[in-house]
């Protein structure tokens, strides 16, 4: 039956024009259009990924920040606290040191009161001594011609006069 | 709207009643031959008919070569209406008919090597033409706008290669899909657009071309030459020696010639499927187109009621045929792919080695 006897000059032609359209899309349209459509396909997938991960690292960031911001109402807590003990100190240091020089300067006020204390008693004995040995002078002029000698008697007895007392 | 709807709808049942009435009245002397018809339409032809005129077609050149080696181009209105040019004529009746043939020395008939350009050519031609003007600025396009996305119809036509090749292709193939591709988005795409061309009815369209054995030959050809020159070393081991007790290949070679056998039925199965769904699809189409002149001898109301109902069964199988040039396109494609990679197959040390 002529339905299913292949025709010669069909095939031929048949043939031909599909190799040569074979060919021609081969070469100029498919690798093209799958490459092209596979770039986009990645380009998209890339695209995602990258929002996905843009979005996830904002959380992130809000999350960090908000950590960045207790640790640094942390920090102020504790620098306040320790400025406040350092004040503290300063100030009993301040306070030490000034107790300190105090006494220093009461010491020294001390030992100069003390000093002008000895030397105006030894003022004080010289002239007693001077004025007893006037007044013995006075009163014995002949018999105590050494002066020296007389005045470290009458030192003497005058220590022994504050000794009794 | 719906009015307008309506009014379409009548406008059409109005032509379809009067026309085959038309019909009846001009081709009264002579009575309808459904099986001239029916295959004059299924078959080759040296020219292409055009709409509401049987006797005026659009001449093809003629190529002929007779047993002396002569070519012969000549325009196929020369040889139309029985006339003879050159000695070269179409015969009504016996063996050759409806086929270019001439004389020889002695007179007897014989049919020269013809490769003229008929009507299933031309429609080859055309269906080629369209699928490079369709694919080809669509390669260009995509070359000018890197990682853009096209639109309305190359849109279309994206989500079917992709479709082919990622759901269809890629899956079987794997690593081979790029290599194998391209013949067989080109052969996707070919069965498609002539299944799709075969079924509008008027002038650039319309060749029966898919359901024609010689094309599928081809089709089915071409798979087979992808298949086993490019099959691998296993491939051709598992057909000739096959790792079977020696009983079934060596002194008979049982398993050789089966699988000799299986390896050709492929590619004959394939040519059959394909010729026989869009044959039959246009062999309903045509009888229930035929029926309304059968019966238009009847009398008017029963031609009344056979029109519409062969229009709406005609009009039901032509969607349904829309669905099956799809079909069996990827059915082509799926099978061919599937026949690619069982010769692609590695041994089993390779495929570990491969791993």
């Amino acid at each position: 039956m002529e339905l299913f006897t292949p025709e010669f000059g069909l095939v031929f032609w048949m043939f031909l024009v599909f190799a040569i359209l074979f060919v021609i899309l081969a070469k100029y349209a498919w690798p093209v259009i799958l490459k092209s459509v596979d770039a986009r396909a990645d380009l998209i997938d890339k695209g995602v990924t990258y929002a996905q991960e843009a979005k996830s690292q904002l959380e992130h960031a809000t999350e960090n920040a908000q950590a960045l911001i207790a640790e640094a109402q942390q920090k102020q807590l504790e620098i306040l606290r320790e400025a406040a003990q350092a004040k503290t100190q300063i100030i009993e240091e301040a306070r030490k040191a000034a107790t300190v020089e105090a006494k220093k300067i009461m010491d020294a006020a001390a030992v100069s009161i003390e000093q002008a204390r000895k030397e105006s008693e030894m003022q004080f004995r010289q002239q007693v001594s001077e004025f007893a040995l006037q007044v013995a002078g006075r009163l014995m002029r002949k018999e105590l011609s050494d002066d020296k000698k007389q005045i470290e008697l009458a030192d003497k007895l005058l220590t022994d006069i504050e000794n009794k007392n | 709207m719906k009015k307008t709807i309506l009014l379409r709808i009548a406008l059409l049942l109005v032509a379809m009643l009067s026309a085959p009435q038309v019909w009846a009245a001009h081709d009264e002397s002579e009575p309808f031959d459904a099986k001239e018809t029916i295959f004059g339409h299924l078959l080759d032809n040296y020219g292409w008919e055009v709409p509401f005129s049987h006797h005026n077609r659009i001449p093809l050149p003629i190529i002929v070569c007779d047993n002396n080696g002569d070519w012969s181009l000549f325009s196929s209105h020369r040889v139309m209406h029985g006339e003879e040019y050159n000695g070269y004529f179409i015969p009504a009746e016996g063996e050759f008919k409806g086929k270019i043939v001439t004389r020889d020395a002695q007179g007897n008939i014989y049919r020269p090597i013809d490769i003229s350009i008929t009507k299933n050519v031309m429609a080859l031609f055309i269906a080629t033409a369209l699928l490079c003007l369709c694919f080809i600025p669509m390669a260009r396009w995509y070359r000018k706008h890197p990682n853009g996305a096209p639109r309305k119809w190359w849109g279309f036509m994206e989500m079917i290669i992709d479709m082919i090749y990622k759901d269809l292709i890629k899956p079987i193939l794997r690593d081979d899909a790029k290599r194998y591709a391209p013949y067989l988005l080109t052969a996707f795409f070919f069965i498609f657009f002539i299944n799709i061309l075969g079924l509008m009815v008027i002038f650039p369209a319309g060749a029966n071309l898919s359901g024609n054995i010689a094309v599928t030959l081809v089709l089915a050809l071409c798979t087979f030459l992808v298949v086993n020159l490019t099959g691998t070393k296993h491939y051709w081991k598992d057909m000739f020696w096959p790792e079977v007790p020696m009983w079934m290949k060596c002194p008979i070679p049982l398993m050789p010639v089966i699988e000799l056998f299986g390896a050709i039925t492929k590619p004959v199965a394939l040519m059959i499927r394909l010729f026989a769904n869009m044959m039959g699809g246009h062999l309903i189409v045509l009888v229930l187109i035929s029926l309304i002149f059968i019966f238009g001898t009847m009398g008017t109301a029963v031609l009344a009621g056979t029109t519409v109902l062969s229009v709406a069964f005609s009009l039901f199988m032509n969607l349904l045929d829309v669905l099956i040039s799809f079909i069996q396109a990827y059915v082509f494609t799926i099978l061919s792919t599937i026949f690619i990679s069982l010769a692609r197959i590695h041994g089993e040390g390779e495929k570990e080695h491969a791993k």
